[in-house]
């Protein structure tokens, strides 16, 4: 019991210590298993929200739609009843290819025939108001979010202006805007959405200009067996000679909802990779940062008679118990923002259940890993350093570095002192770039995904503006976590940098430096590796963007990526000048005797 | 020993077993080892230079120990001149000690004062010293020397720190009242 | 206030630490005059203040009250910029720890102050190069502060103080990190100094370094408590080992 209480004094201690760089290792942490857990979740989301509507909504297994409302046409689909493996069925129900108003903006909509009560297979859930009635619509709730529509509001189908009395959702159609199913004449029309309506309030539709088709729902004994129902069944084909049908598996019409998503998900991949780089290089910044300390406090463990094992239990166990933490966390945040991310649309039903198993354990693998990567190095060298030097912290000596030397000798002074400090880091200067590189790649990637012309759905605006919305604002999320993890990124290592550069600045404030010399010195210091990040990073996110992108890609003004590069380095100047202002304010004597042994 | 038996009385006249006592308390532990013969045989001395007096107690038989001592003024000017005396010939410390102990006890001197001269005077001959040994070349045997007397004047001059700690408290003065 | 004679004075200089109970007095009330060419040693208990007032002295803290007075101008109030050029052409400090830049070379680090004070780098280096020379280390410009002894390493901070002609030298507690050796060798570079009439005011525990000063103020518990002038030795080397008996 002893040793273990030990452990977590020790970590308690130096938790309580540096609050800060706790603070910033969980940030980091989190930022890359959310994203991870995002993007795993997204793999096979849409399918399982999908499933969840259907099991909700008693969806059907094939949906089969022909043409026109001919006798013969209701004779083929009524046949399909008696289809093997079929147990159940609605329908057959009409629907008509028109167009909805609603505030002013018109979109195409294909409006269902609906029973007051519906049958067996096709139940869609209504989530606000109630089921249709005579005199009032029901609009499916992608295509309402899309529309602006609330119960209440009155929507005009077919000149009649309706008052929308319910909102529901629906598996037997795929996910707004592809809800049509077929066009009037057997093909696909994309881009609308559906309301169901009373029988009665439909025949203001029946005219030759309004297209209108038949189908049918059925339900399966075997659902896996719904690629079977098809016209090219001979058990099935012989009834539809005289017409047209298109039968649409479940599994089609769930297929299809990951369209949405397509452009969503390298987002979201190629997002959590730079995120989790992003969060190594933080980690291993504040981990180095603090090896020199760990190492002193390392030969002060050994020298009261601490083990081996016990000293790696100790730095261990810190980082390890913060990268659970943030680890819990970063699932929390996903489980939260799964719905709004995988949703293609509002069509589907989003009460998810939590990030699954494999994502946990996955997650939990990759924050541990990268908390163990990060500190086992210098726990190990912590360890192997002999009890007195670790005390006197002789580790980090500086290096004969001719090249530099001269360079630096051209120099203003305290950019020379800035520069022979970075030098005494070189790891950490790679780590910056790095840091600014990794940013600069999903800025301009997004620069580039903005420069692509939209490709819509003509005739409804509004399906085409849902669709690109959807990337977009994912895109936005990932840029802005990108750029959040790099701030603090950056703030990491030129804190830490600062840190180490405060005695030595100290001193060059006795010989007579202002502070405004030591903070410009420092800060241009830290400028200089972030300038060849700029220059790489951004052409690598214009190849990154075109490496997913299929068919032509457009480019942005030129000066778009300028700017995001001077921006950037805006941004890091002023990230930097801060912890060095705040080392140049702080009091000399106080710095130096600090120093003091 | 001599100025140090004659600063004792200087507070107030007293029997000579009554001074060896007083001595003893000042000396703490190393006082231990002095015996009655060593005062007796100072006081004779001092008594015979005409620096104290001796008075019989009446009715007593003439024994050194039944004798009450006293200053005379040639005593009192040997021992004013003794506690303005700063030189420090053999480190004297049992001397510069008991020097302190009667300044205070008699009220003669403030025992930091008197510190404070021993040291102004200790750094002085440490200067002269250290400035010796800085003027050698490194090697010489004569710096050695010099480097010895720095070491000594070094220790002596932490010693009177040390003096001046515990005699500037307060309770120090009444100790021996 | 205008005694040129005294190049660094101060006037009631105090600093305090904390408010109320926790009040510190690290300096209090300390009015000090230190005539140009004077080396002036302050001593004292740790925690007296004697390294406080140093660095009020210096302008590396600021008083809570009281004036500084270098070569006859007030600093107490200048701003931090003002300080840094006041340090920069008149103070030259030197540490207990060195404080070298570990990332210089021993010649970098004494042309920092020229450099700063925007000096050519030609003549910077020409500087630095007398200096090391003086301070006998001509042979090691090129190396870093960790590749030299404690007593170099000092030596090469006193070079740098010294690299702009500095009106006082500042040091607190030079010799505290240094063996008998070394402080010997730091004590010979003091006077030097001191024959070439450089004021010199520094911080010690030391008596044998304190001896050295041509004066010595005892400090106590952020004031001053004994003034004694060392200077002009008595003459008498010989009673020191006792030759005369």
């Amino acid at each position: 019991m002893g040793p273990i209480l030990l452990v977590f004094r020790l970590v308690l201690a130096d938790v309580r210590r540096h609050p800060v760089q706790a603070g910033m290792l969980v940030v980091a942490i989190t930022a890359a298993t959310a994203t991870l857990a995002l993007g795993l979740s997204m793999h096979g989301a849409t399918e399982k929200l999908y499933r969840q509507t259907r099991e909700a909504t008693a969806g059907p297994d094939v949906v089969a739609l022909s043409p026109g409302t001919d006798r013969s046409t209701i004779t083929a689909l009524t046949s399909l009843e008696h289809a093997p493996g079929v147990v159940a069925h609605s329908g057959p129900y009409r629907q008509y290819y028109t167009k909805l108003t609603a505030h002013g903006s018109t979109g195409a909509a294909v409006v269902q025939v609906a029973d007051m009560t519906p049958g067996p297979v096709d139940r869609p859930l209504v989530t606000s108001g109630g089921w249709v009635r005579p005199g009032g619509a029901v609009v499916e709730r992608g295509f309402a979010t899309a529309m602006h529509v609330e119960v209440g509001d009155r929507v005009t189908v077919a000149g009649r202006s309706l008052p929308v009395v319910g909102i529901a959702v629906t598996a037997a159609r795929s996910v707004y805007p592809w809800a049509l199913g077929i066009g009037p004449n057997g093909g696909p029309t994309d881009g609308g959405g559906v309301v169901w309506l009373a029988e009665r309030d439909t025949r203001a539709l029946v005219s030759p200009d309004v297209p209108v088709t038949s189908f049918i729902n059925l339900k399966l004994e075997d659902p896996a067996a719904a690629r079977t129902v098809s016209r090219h069944n001979p058990a099935i084909a012989p009834a539809f000679e005289g017409t047209w049908v298109s039968t649409r598996p479940w599994q089609g019409i769930s297929g299809q909802n990951f369209v949405m998503l397509r452009d969503s998900q390298p987002i979201l991949v190629v997002g959590s990779w730079l995120l989790s780089f992003l969060a190594i290089g933080g980690v291993a910044t504040l981990a180095a940062g603090r090896a020199a300390k760990q190492t002193r406090r390392v030969g002060l463990l050994k020298a009261v008679g601490a083990t081996p094992g016990l000293i790696a239990a100790v730095l261990l166990t810190e980082y390890l118990a913060l990268a659970l933490l943030a680890d819990a966390v970063g699932l929390t945040i996903a489980h939260f923002t799964t719905p709004a991310i995988v949703n293609p649309s509002a069509s589907l039903l989003t009460t998810t259940t939590g990030p699954s198993g494999d994502t946990i354990f996955l997650t939990t693998v990759v924050a541990l890993g990268v908390a163990a990567l990060t500190t086992i190095g210098p726990t190990l060298r912590a360890l192997r350093t002999g009890t007195v030097s670790a005390l006197a912290d002789t580790a980090h000596r500086p290096r004969h570095r001719a090249w530099l030397n001269r360079v630096s000798a051209l120099l203003p002074t305290s950019l020379l002192l800035g520069l022979r400090l970075i030098a005494r880091r070189p790891g950490r200067a790679v780590l910056h770039g790095c840091n600014i590189a990794t940013t600069l790649i999903v800025v301009s990637a997004m620069l580039m995904i903005h420069a692509q012309p939209v490709k819509g759905y003509p005739g409804s605006p509004m399906a085409t503006h849902a669709q690109t919305a959807q990337a977009r604002h994912l895109l936005l999320a990932v840029t802005a976590a990108v750029i959040a993890l790099a701030i603090v990124n950056t703030v990491t290592i030129t804190w830490a940098f600062a840190q180490e550069a405060r005695p030595t600045m100290a001193i060059a404030r006795t010989l007579g430096a202002t502070p405004g010399q030591i903070t410009a010195g420092l800060s241009a210091a830290q400028l200089l590796p972030a300038l060849p990040s700029v220059i790489v990073g951004v052409p690598l996110g214009v190849q990154v963007f075109l490496l997913f992108n299929r068919g032509d890609a457009a480019m942005p003004p030129g000066w778009w990526l300028i700017a995001a590069g001077v921006a950037s380095l805006l941004a890091t100047a002023a990230l930097t000048a801060l912890p060095a202002r705040a080392a140049a304010r702080r009091s000399v004597a106080q710095t130096l005797s600090a120093e003091a042994p | 020993m001599q100025d140090a038996v004659l600063a004792m009385l200087a507070k107030e006249p007293s029997h000579g077993y009554r001074l060896r006592a007083r001595l003893r308390q000042a000396l703490g532990p190393l006082g231990e080892s002095m015996n009655a013969g060593q005062v007796y045989v100072t006081l004779a001395r001092l008594e015979k230079a005409g620096l104290v007096a001796a008075e019989r107690s009446d009715g007593l038989p003439d024994r050194p120990d039944r004798k009450v001592y006293a200053l005379t003024p040639a005593g009192q000017q040997r021992v004013s001149a003794w506690l303005s005396e700063v030189n420090w010939p053999k480190a004297n410390l049992t001397e510069f000690h008991l020097k302190l102990a009667a300044a205070a006890a008699a009220r003669l001197a403030d025992p930091v004062e008197l510190v404070d001269a021993q040291r102004r005077e200790l750094l002085r001959r440490l200067g002269e010293a250290q400035r010796a040994v800085l003027a050698e070349p490194d090697d010489s045997t004569a710096g050695l020397l010099l480097e010895g007397v720095a070491l000594r004047l070094q220790a002596d001059l932490r010693w009177l720190d040390a003096c001046e700690r515990v005699w500037s408290k307060p309770k120090n003065e009444s100790e021996d009242a | 206030m205008t005694d040129f004679d005294a190049v660094l004075q101060s006037r009631g200089l105090s600093r305090y630490h904390g408010q109320g109970e926790s009040l510190v007095r690290a300096v209090d009330e300390v009015d000090l005059d230190v005539p140009a060419g004077q080396t002036l040693a302050i001593m004292g208990p740790s925690g007296c203040g004697k390294s406080t007032l140093l660095h009020l002295l210096g302008g590396l803290e600021r008083p809570t009250d009281g004036e500084v007075w270098l070569a006859g101008r007030r600093i107490d109030h200048l701003n931090e910029r003002g300080l840094a050029r006041m340090r920069r052409r008149s103070i030259g400090f030197v540490f207990q720890n060195f404080h070298l830049v570990e990332e210089l070379s021993a010649r970098e680090n004494v042309e920092l102050p020229a450099l700063l004070a925007g000096r050519s780098s030609r003549a910077a280096r020409r500087r630095a190069a007398d200096l090391l020379e003086r301070i006998g280390l001509g042979d090691r410009t090129r190396h870093l502060p960790w590749e030299l002894s404690g007593g170099q390493r000092q030596r090469v901070a006193i070079a740098r103080a010294l690299a702009n002609e500095p009106l006082v030298l500042l040091a607190d507690e030079p010799t505290g990190n240094l063996d008998t050796a070394a402080t010997i060798e730091v004590l010979r570079l003091f006077a030097d100094l001191r024959a070439a009439g450089q004021t010199l005011v520094m911080v010690t525990h030391d008596e044998r370094v304190a001896s050295t000063a041509d004066r010595l103020v005892s400090m106590h518990d952020g004031r001053f408590v004994g003034d004694t002038r060392l200077a002009g030795g008595t003459g008498r080397l010989g009673d020191l080992i006792g030759l005369d008996g």
